[in-house]
């Protein structure tokens, strides 16, 4: 164990947690995240008992689950392994394809509150319809001129995964829309 | 007060306003032109170029000439249409565009000076003396002819956008947008209802329609009841859609609280992107005047417009209630006009038709086969002249309506290069059938003006809207609409020899149109731009085919052979706050803050912005006064101890696959697949056309397993094309990329005692000269357990190192080495300093690397292989480039005070300056502490050959001249012996 102490993509010890009315912004800091190809002419390996997804799709419990983002290319996140060798772990269970280590490339901010709500910020943010992005959908997009992944893994949940040293940008867009759909 | 009776606003809400100054009163549902017109105000602004006395002219957006300036301080907003202003308890309004008070305008004498403001008279008159054009002639013109001021104080409302999408997309919610919405609406596609209004209906509020018998706002009621409860339906009122762009995009502005006295917690304005797979355009039309002398008054408006004020905002645009009121048309429509005011109450003069056998609807006087030739008032309409044979009279009126026929709006049909087709029974123009995809016209906006062939055409373009998306529609019960008459004859102006204006709003009259045309100003595109008609906030709404029809008459062309000029987004004006997005200040674009950002940030850095990245650029310490001394300081610290610089700004491209090495082969110009595992190679990457495009290292950590990096300005790019490589120009190789920039913070340990630092925090890894030599990497753990990479390579060219750790340590880990590094001088530099550090050493950078430079140039002819194949290494051996000889070297002033600058251009000393004895150039120059003056790198011809020469370094724009020695690019250790060391 290093003796190190990590900072989140926010610049804190801790993650930041914020509420607008009917809606909670959380940083994730602990998600682990590793991308995985395939190599060429490879099938699709099952991991950890996931069966990767189809496009736009996820697949997943809350523990660890994947979305697609290329032909032959998703990403893995672990719940609680920020700290650890994500990429490791991921390519143990899939020796054969290559792995890269994705953690820190990324920041994580979990949006919860009603559907209805979560539409409504959606609409203020990414030109995805809303209404179609339902629980299960993944997708890559543009939110203010940064590349964001949008993942919704239920009604009441969604994640925006964006470059992490654009985290302090990113969390102004999100802020600043969800303190908008107060009003 | 000149107020009617009935009408649609509501008069248990009186609201209080001001416009200059004085006070009155409204009510809810009023604009503020109504409301003006029933408190008897007339005259409302002054015209743009004559400054002539103008009033309401429109009812709407189209407006000309009723602009003011809402609202104080920095909520102050010019060249507001007070047609489309709704009216809000408090609202304070004033008039523009004159010097002294409305009614007395100063400026009012350049009417007299008209005949030297005809058409095209800044190109004729402001030619000469040239000089005068910067300091007196534009300064005068602009103070002359301005519009409303803008108050110069940032405004302090939010604004806001967002993305809509729907099945159909109606445009506008008169008869033909509403019913349109019902049938999309009821069949269940997901539609969005927008319109520009506050209140839905269109002309239908406008009328005096019955619809089954009823009042058409019945209707209206009913119908939106209806739509407000269908949740596939979305109803935007107050939301202009301005323009149609690709894909099935239409641009909107929704006016979120601009008819609230403030907007408090709400956003004012948000822009929408909407993305519809259909469109129903319901847009409506707009009344054409026709253009007689002296028709500007205060008083004279459309002949619609006085209906609408009547019907709808119960308000007759008078100053007395007695004064009687005319109108003026070459058709059918001007006769509701008079029939709907005696319905009021209003006295009416009669009607005055340009048709000799003009019909007569009602009981009041019909002037058939005359016109109005004259008009007096100097504030506002006193009295007309009618013509009948060439017989006048004088009317004392109060004021007069003119119709001359309806012109579609095609403006949103238009803007993908569609161009409105001529329609010879409308005489107007009409969407073109092969406008934007998806796109229905429907309604008045197609040319089907009557209110049932509206409701009509709204049902059908619905159901053909749907249709095209695979939509199942079916036809629905609509009201049944009076028939009104609509026969027009073709009249577009009253010929004379007093100016008739055409466009108010530019003051353009007939006149100037026929002096164009004298002029040769043939093609419409040429008349606008010599005139300036159609321009402004109204874009010609009202007066370009007013203007099109004299055109046609001088030249002897049919309007349609005459054309209309472009139409482009927006159709009305939009606020560049909305355009904007919300955003502004340091927000207004997002930035990328490094790894150790917060930790430089506590350090009291400079940041300097290098694309988004923000960037430390020097770290300023107590007693330095200037930032060459902080610069200064950092550059030693690197040369005598050790300094620290985040460099994860710098691409890194993760390469895996069994072909990796392969495919870096044909990226690369040199050889990368014989890169032994643990090392790293320099690299050059070239364009297709042989140019040097990016460099940088690519180290290889296992035998399929390699890490690219690149410069921080060509990430992104050089991902991109590697991507574009490995998809489309060799699939067949196994390759697999991701981009991993942000993942890893990387640190420059960097300076004669950096193996010393690094040696405090490696875990149990033995980085000696001997078992981590220049050039070798590693993954490995430090700090107890931390997994990082370390990669020998030098910028500087020192010993150096630059190591990598998950971004979240990256503060942690600057925070340590300086800790460890205390005793050993460690010392954090920015850019300033990695730049000096590079020139000393004459390593390349962007400044040499900027698109028209090749490896030849550098030096580095040899490192484009000629064993195999990459992109542009065909190209690079190609004569033109091939035959190239200027060379990278070092420049150093004979005068070691003076300082070299970038850009200038160097000489054979003694030869005439000019481009063809142009030798080269200088690509970066700097203060070198090492050197002890300034120091600059270039490209100078045979300049591989020419080390010891004087040569003349020249800088016209600095007025700079003077002698500098060509030297070896490498300032600090050309053998190279400390890097290795």
């Amino acid at each position: 164990m290093t003796d190190l102490t990590p900072i989140t993509a926010l610049g804190a010890q801790t993650a930041r947690q914020e509420t607008f009315g009917a809606l909670t912004i959380t940083e994730n800091a602990d998600l682990g995240i590793a991308s995985l190809a395939l190599r060429k002419g490879q099938e699709a390996p099952t991991v950890f008992g996931l069966t990767l997804p189809d496009v736009g799709k996820i697949s997943g419990t809350d523990g660890t689950s994947a979305f697609w983002t290329s032909a032959g290319q998703w990403m893995i996140m672990g719940a609680g392994q920020g700290t650890s060798d994500f990429a490791k772990t991921v390519k143990d269970e899939a020796p054969a394809c290559s792995v890269t280590e994705q953690t820190d490339g990324f920041a994580a901010f979990e949006l919860t509150s009603d559907a209805e709500t979560l539409e409504r910020l959606m609409t203020k943010l990414v030109n995805l319809p809303a209404s179609a992005f339902s629980a299960g959908c993944a997708a890559r997009t543009g939110l203010e001129h940064m590349t964001v992944f949008l993942v919704r893994p239920s009604e009441t949940t969604l994640t925006v995964i964006g470059m992490r040293t654009f985290a302090d940008a990113l969390w102004h867009a999100l802020s600043t829309a969800a303190k908008r759909l107060e009003t | 007060m000149t107020r009617l009776t009935g009408g649609l606003i509501d008069r248990s809400k009186p609201l209080h306003f001001t416009f200059n100054g004085q006070g009155y009163k409204g009510y809810a549902g009023d604009t503020l032109a109504s409301a003006l017109l029933a408190n008897g105000v007339q005259l409302m602004g002054r015209s743009f170029k004559y400054h002539r006395p103008r009033g309401v002219f429109s009812a709407g957006s189209e407006e000309p000439n009723a602009l003011v300036t809402l609202r104080d301080g920095a909520r102050s907003e010019p060249n507001t249409r007070a047609t489309v202003t709704e009216l809000y308890d408090g609202l304070t309004a004033k008039s523009q565009n004159h010097i002294g008070p409305l009614d007395r305008d100063l400026l009012a004498i350049n009417d007299r000076l008209a005949p030297f403001f005809a058409a095209g008279f800044y190109y004729k008159t402001f030619m000469w003396p040239r000089a005068f054009w910067e300091k007196l002639y534009e300064p005068a013109i602009r103070k002359a002819a301005g519009l409303g001021e803008l108050s110069m104080l940032p405004d302090p409302d939010a604004y806001d956008k967002g993305f809509l999408h729907c099945d159909v997309l109606i445009v506008g919610a008169g008869a033909a947008g509403l019913s349109a919405a019902l049938t999309a609406g009821r069949a269940g596609a997901k539609v969005i209802l927008a319109d520009e209004d506050f209140q839905f209906g269109g002309r239908l509020l406008a009328e005096s329609d019955l619809l089954d018998e009823a009042p058409a706002c019945d209707w209206v009621n009913c119908t939106l009841a209806e739509l407000d409860s269908l949740p596939n339906v979305c109803i935007m009122p107050r939301t202009t859609v301005f323009g149609t762009y690709d894909h099935g995009i239409y641009g909107a502005v929704e006016k979120v609280a601009d008819h609230l006295p403030v907007p408090g917690n709400h956003v004012r304005q948000t822009l929408w992107r909407i993305t519809a797979k259909s469109c129903v355009l319901a847009a409506g039309a707009i009344e054409r005047h026709i253009p007689f002398a002296d028709n500007d008054r205060p008083g004279i408006m459309l002949s619609g417009a006085m209906r609408a004020y009547a019907n709808r905002w119960a308000a007759a645009p008078v100053k007395s209630p007695s004064d009687p009121v005319a109108i003026f048309t070459n058709g059918d429509d001007g006769h509701r006009t008079a029939l709907d005011l005696i319905a009021k109450g209003a006295p009416v003069l009669g009607v005055i038709d340009t048709r000799e056998d003009a019909p007569k609807f009602g009981d009041y006087q019909l002037f058939s086969g005359s016109t109005v030739t004259g008009s007096k008032g100097r504030l506002g309409l006193t009295s007309i002249q009618i013509t009948r044979n060439g017989q006048s009279s004088w009317h004392d009126v109060g004021a007069l309506a003119v119709g001359g026929g309806w012109n579609p709006n095609v403006h949103l049909s238009s803007h993908h290069r569609g161009r409105p087709v001529w329609d010879d029974t409308l005489l107007a123009f009409v969407p073109s059938p092969n406008g934007p995809k998806g796109m229905h016209p429907a309604g008045a906006a197609a040319g089907q003006g009557g209110t049932q062939a509206s409701l009509t055409d709204g049902m059908r373009a619905a159901l053909a809207a749907l249709t095209e998306i695979g939509v199942i529609g079916a036809e629905i019960t609509l009201p049944k609409a009076e028939n009104r008459p609509s026969e027009q004859e073709a009249y577009w102006h009253v010929p004379g020899k007093k100016r008739a204006w055409v466009d108010f709003q530019n003051d353009v009259t007939v006149k100037d149109i026929a002096l164009s045309h004298k002029e040769n100003m043939r093609s419409v595109e040429h008349l606008k731009r010599w005139t300036t008609l159609g321009m402004a906030t109204d874009q010609g709404k009202t007066s370009n085919i007013s203007a099109l029809a004299v055109m046609a008459e001088l030249s002897g062309a049919t309007i349609p052979e005459t054309g209309t000029t472009i139409f482009r987004p927006p159709c009305t004006g939009v606020s560049l706050a909305v355009l904007g997005g919300g955003d502004t200040g340091k927000h207004f674009r997002p930035t990328r803050l490094t790894p150790t950002h917060h930790w430089a940030e506590a350090q009291g850095a400079e940041f300097v912005e290098v694309g988004a990245w923000m960037r430390a650029q020097y770290f300023p310490q107590d007693g330095e006064t200037h930032w060459r001394q902080s610069v200064d300081r950092e550059v030693k610290a690197v040369r005598s101890s050790v300094g620290l610089c985040d460099v994860t700004t710098l691409g890194k491209i993760d390469v895996q696959g069994a072909d990796a090495g392969e495919f870096l082969n044909r990226v690369y110009a040199n050889m990368m697949g014989t890169l032994k595992v643990g090392m790293v190679r320099y690299g050059l990457m070239l364009r297709e056309d042989g140019h040097l495009y990016d460099d940088g290292t690519c180290a290889r950590l296992s035998e399929e397993h390699y890490v690219v990096t690149t410069t921080t300005a060509n990430a992104g790019p050089v991902y991109r094309n590697m991507e574009f490589a490995h998809q489309c120009l060799w699939p067949e190789l196994d390759v697999q990329l991701i981009s991993t920039t942000d993942a890893w913070a990387q640190i420059a340990v960097a300076g004669p005692r950096s193996r010393e630092l690094l040696s405090r925090i490696v875990d149990d890894f033995d980085i000696s000269n001997e078992a981590f030599p220049f050039m070798a990497c590693s993954e490995l753990t430090i700090c107890k357990g931390l997994r990082a990479r370390l990669f020998r390579i030098s910028f500087s060219g020192e010993l150096a190192y630059e190591i990598a750790v998950p971004a979240r340590y990256g503060h942690a880990l600057m925070e340590r080495l300086m800790e460890q590094g205390r005793d050993l001088g460690a010392t954090p530099y920015g850019t300033e300093a990695l730049a000096v550090l590079r020139i000393e050493k004459g390593h390349a950078a962007g400044a040499e690397l900027n698109g028209q430079t090749t490896a030849a140039m550098l030096g580095l002819v040899k490192m484009v292989s000629a064993k195999k194949d990459s992109i542009g290494a065909v190209m690079s051996r190609r004569e033109g480039l091939a035959k190239d000889t200027r060379r990278l070297v070092g420049l150093k002033p004979v005068n070691g005070a003076m300082q070299v600058r970038a850009g200038s251009h160097l000489f054979t000393k003694g030869a005439e300056q000019n481009l063809s004895t142009d030798q080269g150039w200088v690509t970066s120059s700097c203060y070198s502490p090492h050197v002890g003056c300034y120091i600059a790198l270039g490209y100078l011809v045979n300049g591989d050959t020419r080390q010891g020469e004087i040569i003349s370094a020249a800088n016209p724009l600095e007025g700079q001249e003077f002698d500098v020695e060509v030297v070896s690019a490498h300032f600090v250790d050309p053998e190279g012996v400390r890097l290795r060391d």
